[in-house]
């Protein structure tokens, strides 16, 4: 446990030296907010059931917060540490292998708390954001997307045949996730055709719970939303497990 | 005592036989070298010594435990310094050394290793912004944190220059001399016979000879040859009475004697000095480890 801490301590000091990770994970969903809001306002719209654009806008860029911490720098660093053989130097360690990734997961969730929580009191500054849920429901929404995520991502970092393809990969999931998810652009205002794809993403599905939750909304309306989750989290992990190479 | 035992080792990927059938015993406190040409199966051979790599078939028992079954364990007693390892691009030598002593239980501080490796200025530095030379420095380092008994070393200096090569050599004899056992890899024949008590030569995945470095010129049956400036009748004379000589021969000046004793350089210059034949340039060409290669497996040595 100790070992597992001090190795989350390391990682973290890793993650924050990275300004490419900073920058797309606590900067750029800012930049997002700050672009939009001020084009839209925050003002209560008859689009929008009587919120504010910010308001119903703002779980769509936590998600986007999730997405660039599980979607890219986690699967990056790992295929660039397994690149580098530093994930072989461990296995000449007393470290477990599973606490190597473990506190991956934990550094990128907390690079995601952080960039989450900068971006909403910028929210609550700038733009008078409103929050209308219950944080019961919310928390729990927001670890099983991570959940979900992520184990996308470690799948990604653990059969990309180098950091390259890694980058490949996640620049191509990443940012149709992106725009098509509905995560920084609403799908309302998207052609059919994209939001048939839009379907098939998890993440878009992590953004219509977690907006719904925002605004007042309960689990038990959004099972098809949790289940889904659930399921990519299951079959993703379990997947990423089995496969997982170490060099 | 043997340190290392590794018995009937195999290891094959797809269908590239890497290494065949290896089996070599390594004893304690000596400094034991693997030589080979690039690709000959020296890595695989260390990673799975060192436990990080399961063999087709084949034992390895390392300070009498089962290496490929005893897990994490053996990394208290080995230090491994792996090829070709990079670091995290954003960590600094002495966040690194500290991680690596916050593995082990019974860590040695690494402040007087980083002064002892002259390091210590470099601390605050970034892995990155280190030399090739000093990186290298530290991948001993963190193998010496846990204060092993048996220390892997997997072409360490490969990539050095000439200068920090040298350095290098120096710090694995101190290691020999503390009491550990070293067990490295090298494709350098001169770094092997400068610091290895014994060696064993492989090639294509096959351990050709384990010997001591003259034990391995020796069994190779290489001549000496010892060639200087002389008259006709030089040459004439100690082919007559010459023992233990393969040729005499006389070309433009010079006299070239081949032989596999070591040491007929001593009975030339007797039987020289005693006829009162006149003798210049002496050169002794001694067979080295390249020859010895060429010899025993027929190829000559590429690096």
């Amino acid at each position: 446990m100790k070992l597992l801490l001090k190795t989350i301590s390391v990682e973290w000091k890793m993650n924050i030296r990275n300004f490419l990770n900073i920058f797309f994970s606590l900067i750029f969903p800012v930049m997002m907010l700050l672009l939009f809001g001020s084009m839209y306002g925050n003002e209560p719209s008859e689009y929008y059931q009587g919120y504010g654009s910010v308001d119903v806008s703002t779980a769509g860029y936590l998600c986007m917060i999730i997405a660039v911490s599980g979607l890219m720098t986690l699967p990056i660093t790992l295929s660039q540490y397994r690149e580098k053989k530093i994930l072989k130097r461990y296995m000449a360690t007393p470290i477990k292998p599973f606490d190597i990734l473990l506190s991956q997961l934990v550094v990128n969730a907390g690079v995601t708390a952080v960039g989450s929580g900068l971006l909403i009191i910028i929210g609550i500054i700038v733009f008078d954001l409103k929050f209308y849920g219950n944080l019961l429901y919310v928390i729990p929404a927001v670890i099983l997307i991570m959940l979900a995520i992520f184990s996308i991502g470690l799948l990604i970092a653990g059969i990309a045949p180098n950091s390259k393809a890694a980058l490949a990969i996640t620049y191509v999931i990443y940012f149709p996730m992106l725009f098509l998810s509905g995560a920084t652009l609403p799908l309302d205002f998207m052609p059919d055709v994209v939001v048939t794809i839009s379907k098939a993403l998890p993440l878009t599905y992590g953004g219509e719970l977690l907006n719904g939750l925002w605004v007042g909304g309960t689990p038990g309306t959004y099972l098809t939303e949790r289940f889904v989750l659930l399921g990519v989290f299951v079959v993703f992990a379990g997947l990423s497990i089995k496969t997982f190479k170490w060099e | 005592m043997n340190v290392i035992e590794v018995k009937n080792l195999t290891k094959t990927y797809k269908d590239f036989k890497a290494v065949d059938d290896v089996s070599f015993t390594v004893e304690e406190g000596i400094i034991f070298g693997m030589l080979g040409p690039n690709g000959a199966g020296k890595t695989t051979t260390i990673e799975c010594a060192a436990g990080l790599k399961k063999p087709d078939s084949g034992q390895v028992r390392i300070l009498d435990m089962d290496a490929l079954r005893v897990g994490k364990k053996l990394y208290d007693f080995v230090g491994v310094q792996l090829q070709e390892t990079s670091y995290q691009d954003k960590i600094k030598v002495k966040e690194l050394c500290d991680f690596f002593a916050s593995m082990y239980e019974n860590s040695s501080d690494y402040e007087p290793l980083l002064a002892r490796f002259n390091l210590t200025a470099k601390k605050n530095n970034y892995m990155t912004q280190l030399s090739g030379g000093e990186k290298q420095k530290v991948a001993i380092i963190l193998a010496l944190i846990a204060n092993p008994k048996v220390v892997f070393l997997d072409e360490l200096t490969t990539g050095l220059d000439p200068q920090a090569r040298r350095e290098m050599w120096a710090y694995i004899k101190e290691l020999k001399a503390e009491g550990r056992t070293v067990f490295m890899t090298t494709h350098y024949m001169e770094e092997a016979e400068f610091l290895c008590d014994q060696i064993c030569l492989i090639d294509v995945g096959k351990i050709v000879i384990t010997d001591t470095v003259e034990g391995v010129i020796e069994h190779a049956k290489l001549e000496t040859e010892v060639r200087f400036k002389a008259g006709k009748e030089a040459a004439d004379y100690l082919r007559g009475n010459l023992s233990e000589v393969r040729a005499v021969e006389y070309t433009e000046g010079f006299v070239k004697v081949f032989s596999e004793k070591e040491d007929i350089i001593t009975d030339i210059i007797l039987l020289l000095n005693g006829k009162h034949i006149a003798y210049k340039q002496i050169d002794i060409h001694r067979p080295g480890l390249e020859d010895a290669f060429l010899k025993l497996t027929g190829k000559a040595w590429r690096d």
